[in-house]
């Protein structure tokens, strides 16, 4: 990151910070908590599907299994912090335990898989009912913590994009990106390319596992679909996409934009929130699929304007 | 054992239904390396148009087939013309990724217009004929008409790329594209018909499934889903890994929803997924 975003990052943090000070709306502070877990997400999914160029349509299986796995602690009366920490080892070590069979396919074939993997995991938590509570939630002692999960979240984006800034610059983020670039070739310069990914997946997994602990101990109820809904699993991968896949600002922006943007529609217009939604993805896939912090991509949208003047 | 056997019949049915859709897929995405997620939004209007035209003209199912198919031929056509190939010269990463963002946009406009203008959701054809009974074996006959149309299609598919001109084309481009490319193969004419014929498929596979299972609205993503389940079992590319994959899908399916319980029947099938991706990783038969 230049010195000039750097600094726009801690004036951002600061602003994030003051916020529930400058505000009595809890209606703002719980919008912006939103958008720090997708945040979170974007972030740590783009680890994994923008640096190093692995497409995983699975990120929320880690989320949720971070949601259940604590849920279920704090539903037993055990305390935050330890349901959070089993939430995040048992996030990690199903990565582990997926990376193996996944990472022998290749992109379209690793996108397919994953894809499966969310639904999958859905369906596990409504049959599980004994476990899950299956499609009637599950609930877990309440008390009023927005402010609380407002922090951690905020305190959680804040490590994750200072840590993806450093990934960025170091050794383990250059071999991301020659994992993205070529396979094959990274390997015949001393990449240990499996050793890598795993690595990665397992990162992020991790990272979306304290997220959804989060989240769950901050809602107090879930369903399946609260974590592993279709707008879960795709929502991280279009916000990195729209922000820009790769970057570490992008996925920020992206997560920013689309919640924004989810929220005005579900405000605004009584129907077809969905369509104008959907219509605004074919979009961005037609014309932006570098994201919007990749300035190259807006020529595109300059000659197809130029044209339709023409 | 008659049990037994029914569910073997009923599964092998309903595979049989998978196969139409996952044949689909599998060319839509061999030729086009398009990952469709919008591909089960189309099964479902498929059904839709023929529940439309059941209500409406009367007309039997295996009738509307008839019209369903060269409507969304040229649906699928129109679709790949004005969506698909403004992305095609992206590079690699790059397409997969905006291939997935736009199909699902589709996917997700299909449902909701859908949702929206329909007051009662739901839509089933109750098409029933005699049953046949082969001594204690009760076998509908609207299934044995279908599965026959079924396997009458499976077997145009399979002409139409091995004799034809554009099949052969078109499996050229799935098996290797350089070298499609190098005897001079028009891709891009093959690449419009592989997504109608697709999208054509998966819409007759609709006209199959509203006679047996009532259609409403948001099928359209948990079919995707089991298609491309079934076409990773089955090789991407590759028909009869698809059907293979389909016949899988279907018998487990019908074995598991009456052995288990119907809530079980998809979790199972993806657990037979990733232990093929685990055994097999280039598919059943790849």
């Amino acid at each position: 990151m230049g010195r000039a975003l750097s600094l726009a990052g801690l004036a951002a943090l600061a602003g994030f910070a003051a916020l529930p000070w400058l505000t009595t709306s809890t209606y703002l502070v719980a919008f912006f908590l939103s958008v720090f877990i997708a945040a979170v997400l974007a972030q740590s999914y783009d680890w994994v599907g923008g640096h190093m160029g692995y497409l995983n349509l699975g990120h929320a299986s880690f989320f949720g299994i971070g949601a259940y796995a604590s849920g279920i602690l704090l539903k037993g009366g055990q305390p935050l912090g330890l349901a959070l920490a089993i939430g995040v080892a048992l996030a990690m070590a199903f990565a582990l335990a997926i990376s193996y069979p996944f990472f022998r396919l290749r992109a379209a074939y690793f996108a397919l898989a994953t894809f499966g993997l969310v639904a999958f995991l859905e369906l596990l938590a409504s049959n599980l009912s004994r476990l899950t509570g299956g499609s009637e939630g599950l609930t877990i002692p309440t008390g009023y913590r927005l402010y609380h999960a407002y922090y951690a979240a905020l305190g959680l984006l804040a490590l994750l994009v200072a840590g993806t800034a450093a990934l960025a610059r170091s050794r383990f983020g250059l071999a991301l990106v020659a994992i993205r670039e070529d396979e094959e070739v990274a390997g015949a310069f001393g990449v240990n390319a499996y050793a890598v990914k795993c690595l990665a997946l397992v990162a992020s997994a991790g990272v979306a596992g304290l997220a959804g602990g989060l989240y769950c101990w901050y809602l107090t109820y879930i369903i399946p679909s609260t974590v592993f809904g279709l707008d879960v699993a795709i929502g991280p991968v279009v916000m990195a996409m729209l922000g820009g896949s790769g970057t570490v600002a992008g996925p920020l922006l992206g997560a920013l934009v689309v919640d924004v943007l989810q929220e005005v529609l579900r405000l605004k217009t009584q129907y077809l929130a969905l369509t104008i939604y959907g219509a605004i993805l074919v979009l961005v896939g037609l014309f932006l699929p570098g994201g919007l912090a990749a300035p190259h991509r807006w020529r595109r949208l300059a000659t197809l304007a130029g044209r339709l003047r023409a | 054992m008659q049990t037994f056997l029914q569910l073997l019949i009923g599964g092998v049915l309903q595979g049989g239904i998978y196969a139409l859709g996952a044949f689909g897929l599998s060319i839509i995405f061999g030729v086009l390396r398009v990952l469709n997620v919008a591909h089960g939004d189309f099964l479902m209007l498929g059904g839709m148009l023929t529940y439309w035209l059941y209500t409406s003209f009367g007309l039997p199912p295996y009738v509307a087939l008839l019209v369903v198919f060269p409507v969304f031929f040229l649906g699928g056509l129109l679709v790949e013309r004005v969506l698909i190939r403004p992305i095609a010269g992206m590079p690699h990463h790059e397409f997969l990724v905006a291939s997935i963002l736009i199909t699902l946009g589709i996917s997700l406009a299909i449902e909701d217009v859908t949702a929206f203008s329909l007051t009662q959701p739901v839509k089933g054809i109750d098409y029933l004929l005699p049953p046949l009974r082969f001594g204690g074996l009760v076998v509908s006959s609207l299934r044995l008409i279908l599965l026959g149309i079924i396997v009458g299609l499976t077997v145009a598919i399979h002409v139409f790329l091995q004799r034809t001109f554009t099949g052969k084309a078109l499996r050229a481009l799935m098996e290797d594209r350089e070298g499609a490319l190098l005897v001079g193969i028009d891709t891009r004419t093959a690449a419009t018909v592989a997504f109608g014929l697709g999208t054509a498929l998966t819409a007759t596979a609709g006209v199959f499934f509203v006679t047996l299972i009532p259609v409403d609205p948001h099928i359209g993503i948990p079919l995707t889903l089991k298609y491309l389940a079934i076409i990773v079992l089955g090789g991407v590319g590759h028909l009869p890994g698809a059907l293979a994959g389909s016949l899988v899908l279907g018998l487990s399916e019908s074995i598991v929803s009456f052995y288990v319980g119907a809530e079980w029947s998809l979790t199972v099938a993806f657990v037979i997924l990733i232990a093929i991706l685990l055994l097999r990783p280039r598919g059943l038969l790849g």
